[in-house]
């Protein structure tokens, strides 16, 4: 979203593609088929036209592989963080400990039951809250 | 007037008066239509519907209790499957279109409300027709910043403060008990302040062509020679990161103690059975089904969330397309139709801002007409077990992301208003730049919770 113009493999593709349309464009296109490709992973069984199952483990593989696909096509292109400086970027940034220190403390640790989160979260959990 | 901003007459504020009116216009028209007659149709054909079905299940008990033949036994208990099959069919779309005229004439008098309200708070002030000591005005001063955004954010904080209560104390006082109207006092307070914000900020923002940005001037590496708002606005955005990762960790350590129907299908060990439905269970096909629930997706289920994806990508393009128009030096008009839709640059611009709307508006309209399918089918937060959970964190995060997709519709329709009147340039086109910044990480949002919420 800003007026820096942007240098890569995909801005030197565009370069070479029909038409005259720029890089939001073809940026655009590329995440609507991604996306296509995202409910499709979920809505078929097998590959259509093919015998080939599409096995859960596709299905995961397909869902990040086109979160990630998709997540930089936003966030490099259309925010722009792709050309406007490096600041930016580091900006964007900044959270992402805190983003995985959450997912990795609380998403994927399970100390216990979902029913004991509180009192996990409590300092001094070990009966502090009923003794006092 | 300096050569500083533009001038703005009041007048020009009536105009958002007369956006209100319209919105109530296509609010009331809406309802009336989709919510009252296609709804009411829909609602006869559901009762049809339930009649039939109890017909087929009147006939078929009757034939079990009288030792009926086992093939006339097997027609009828399809028959009923079928009548069944059609009453939930027609209850459906009863709420289909129930929910959309509800919500398009919420969501109209909302827009109608903010657009009109600010626009008649603005337009009974005496016209300014000299340098303002706010707002971006002057030639020879740079913008020190406004104190609206404070004013805002005192009054959602006082409105916060007293909303535990507001939907309690509104009962109490329709139903004749006491009410304790503090709590309900403290938040209309906090609607004053918000709209008071909102208007003075619009006040100080519709004039600014451009002029006198305020620039960061840091000599360090850091943000030196940027615009300070966009800084600040990454920032902002930043902290709505963390406000999602929340509900997303959340979910995922919740995720990782129920037994879905993903679990039990990739032969977990600690998964017998399925003991939790997710939102996907009742959309996707071959969902998980639990004590009858789920298990009924199919592509028409799926297609809201699918539809609604598709429109937040297109519209964050036409955001882009508006930007890029606005910054244009040598803008030409397109030919053939688009021509004729987008005949000047102005034009242009604000009917892309319009498509970014109305694409905007349809995300919120589907995503209500899910959730009372998904309410109608047992999905909810009182359903039993740890489904009632994934029901919680679903509704709040999903919920939580169309907050966010409206108050971007709501500051969406400001800058339809700006480019409609002031309109905008390549020197004050950063403003659909910021907002177009806030409207892509609604995006992206949608691009995690979409596969976590709706497909997995």
């Amino acid at each position: 979203m800003g007026e820096h113009e942007t240098s890569g493999i995909f801005e030197s593709l565009v370069e070479k593609l029909p038409g005259n349309f720029d890089i939001y464009f073809w940026n655009f296109v590329i995440l609507m088929i991604f996306t296509v490709f995202e409910v499709g992973a979920v809505f078929f069984d097998v590959i259509p036209g093919t015998d080939i199952e599409i096995s859960l483990s596709l299905v995961w593989a397909i869902l990040i592989g086109v979160g990630v696909v998709k997540g930089y096509g936003i966030a490099a292109y259309f925010m722009h963080l792709k050309g406007d400086p490096r600041v930016y970027t580091r900006t964007a940034l900044f959270p992402v400990l805190f983003v995985l220190l959450m997912l990795w403390g609380i998403g994927l640790s399970n100390p216990g039951a979902v029913g004991d989160l509180p009192a996990w979260c409590t300092p001094f959990s070990d009966g502090y809250a009923m003794n006092r | 007037m300096s050569g500083g901003e533009a001038h703005v007459e009041n007048s020009i504020w009536m105009r958002a008066v007369l956006f209100g009116g319209v919105f109530v216009a296509i609010g009331l028209l809406a309802f009336a239509t989709m919510g009252v007659g296609i709804a009411n149709v829909k609602h006869v054909a559901y009762e049809d519907a339930i009649h039939e079905y109890e017909d087929a299940k009147y006939a078929y008990e009757n034939a079990k209790a009288n030792n009926a033949s086992d093939a006339e036994i097997a027609t009828l208990k399809a028959t009923k499957e079928e009548a069944h099959h059609h009453e939930v069919e027609a209850h459906l779309s009863y709420l289909t279109w129930r929910t959309a005229g509800i919500t398009i004439l919420l969501m109209c008098f909302t827009y109608a409300s903010f657009i009109g309200l600010g626009g008649f708070l603005n337009s009974v002030f005496p016209d300014d027709h000299g340098h303002g000591d706010h707002g971006y005005g002057g030639d020879d001063h740079e913008h020190h910043g406004s104190g609206s955004p404070i004013v805002f954010s005192l009054g959602i904080m006082l409105f916060l403060m007293g909303f535990p209560s507001f939907q309690a104390t509104l009962g109490n006082m329709l139903s004749g008990v006491d009410a304790n109207l503090g709590d309900l006092g403290l938040s209309m307070v906090g609607l004053l302040f918000v709209t008071a914000g909102v208007a003075n900020w619009w006040r100080e923002d519709l004039p600014f062509i451009g002029n006198n940005e305020q620039i960061a001037t840091e000599t360090d590496e850091w943000f030196a020679g940027e615009h300070i708002r966009k800084a600040g606005l990454w920032v902002f955005i930043m902290s709505e990161v963390m406000v999602f990762a929340t509900f997303f960790s959340s979910y995922l350590r919740m995720r990782t103690e129920w037994c879905t129907e993903w679990q039990v299908r990739d032969g977990n060990e600690n998964c017998a059975a399925v003991d939790t439905l997710t939102a996907s269970d009742f959309l996707r096909p071959n969902g998980g089904t639990l004590d009858g629930l789920g298990g009924q997706g199919d592509f028409m289920t799926l297609l809201p969330g699918a539809i609604n994806t598709f429109a937040l990508i297109i519209s964050s393009y036409t955001i882009v397309l508006a930007l890029k128009t606005a910054k244009s030096k040598d803008w030409q008009a397109p030919t053939g139709v688009l021509g004729k839709i987008m005949p000047t640059k102005k034009a242009a611009i604000r009917n892309y801002l319009i498509a970014t709307f109305l694409l905007g508006s349809m995300f919120i309209v589907l995503k209500l007409v899910e959730w009372s399918h998904l309410v109608a089918e047992g999905f909810t937060i009182g359903a039993a077990g740890t489904t009632g959970q994934a029901a919680s964190i679903f509704y709040v995060a999903t919920g939580a992301h169309g907050l966010h997709v409206f108050i971007g519709l709501l500051v969406m329709l400001y800058l339809i208003f700006k480019a409609d009147t002031v309109g905008y340039d390549e020197k004050n086109g950063q403003g659909i730049e910021y907002f177009g910044l806030y409207w892509h990480f609604v995006d992206l949002a949608w691009v995690v919770i979409f596969p976590a919420f709706y497909l997995y």
